[in-house]
């Protein structure tokens, strides 16, 4: 409860980017315990029974497998580059549609381009609501 | 056997989505679950809550337990409060 489960809702999404990215550079233990805790949301208990070994063991790798991750993003910044390039492609896109002395079919096709580029980069975040 | 209320993650590649989940405890990774009780999208601007408040409730008064994840959407969407006081007036 409290602010520490509100992070762990936060901190999930979170890793589960980073695990998009950087996941198969974890070993392949790192890999099938993270999978349970961020993926299907077991618990570590859960985890310990279903792998037959302990539960400090899995938090021990839930634990390291973040900090990796983590730091993967520290020195190649992937997510980070995406979300703030397609943070720039929504003001672009938002941009066009209130663009005036623009032909509004020209408007519309560089719009186009700019969500396709935005799919491309981060699939299904659009901004605008829809 | 215990039941769970989980978050099950599915969606595109960096693109995380989820369905909020009843399940049996030992059902398998990538298994069936008992019902899905609803959606959170955390990469919509504002991010998405959408859960089955009747369901949940059902589920919570049966004794299914919630993930931590989970309890944190339910009390955003304010069924947490609602189950406290629905225990409230049973006692």
């Amino acid at each position: 409860m409290g602010a520490d489960s509100r992070d762990a809702l936060e901190k999930t999404t979170r890793i589960n980017m980073l695990f998009d990215i950087y996941g198969p550079l974890l070993t392949e233990k790192q890999m099938d315990i993270m999978t349970y805790y961020f993926r299907e949301d077991f618990s570590l208990g859960e985890i310990a029974a279903e792998l037959g070994v302990s539960r400090q063991a899995v938090y021990e790798h839930v634990k390291r497998g973040g900090l990796l991750l983590e730091d993967y993003e520290a020195k190649i910044g992937l997510l980070g580059r995406s979300l703030s390039a397609a943070l720039l492609l929504d003001n672009l896109d938002h941009a066009l549609s209130e663009a005036h002395g623009m032909a509004a079919s020209e408007a519309r096709r560089i719009q186009g381009l700019a969500r396709e580029l935005r799919e491309a980069l981060l699939p299904g975040a659009q901004n605008d609501g829809t | 056997m215990a039941v769970r209320i989980r978050l099950k993650r599915i969606g595109a590649h960096k693109s995380p989505f989820y369905r909020v989940v009843v399940s049996d405890s030992r059902s398998p990774r990538d298994g069936r679950f008992i019902e899905e009780i609803g959606t959170y999208n955390p990469v919509a601007q504002p991010a998405q809550v959408n859960i089955n408040e009747e369901k949940a409730l059902k589920w919570l008064q049966t004794g299914a337990q919630a993930s931590d994840t989970v309890r944190n959407l339910l009390s955003k969407a304010g069924v947490l409060t609602k189950f406290h006081e629905l225990k409230q007036q049973q006692k």
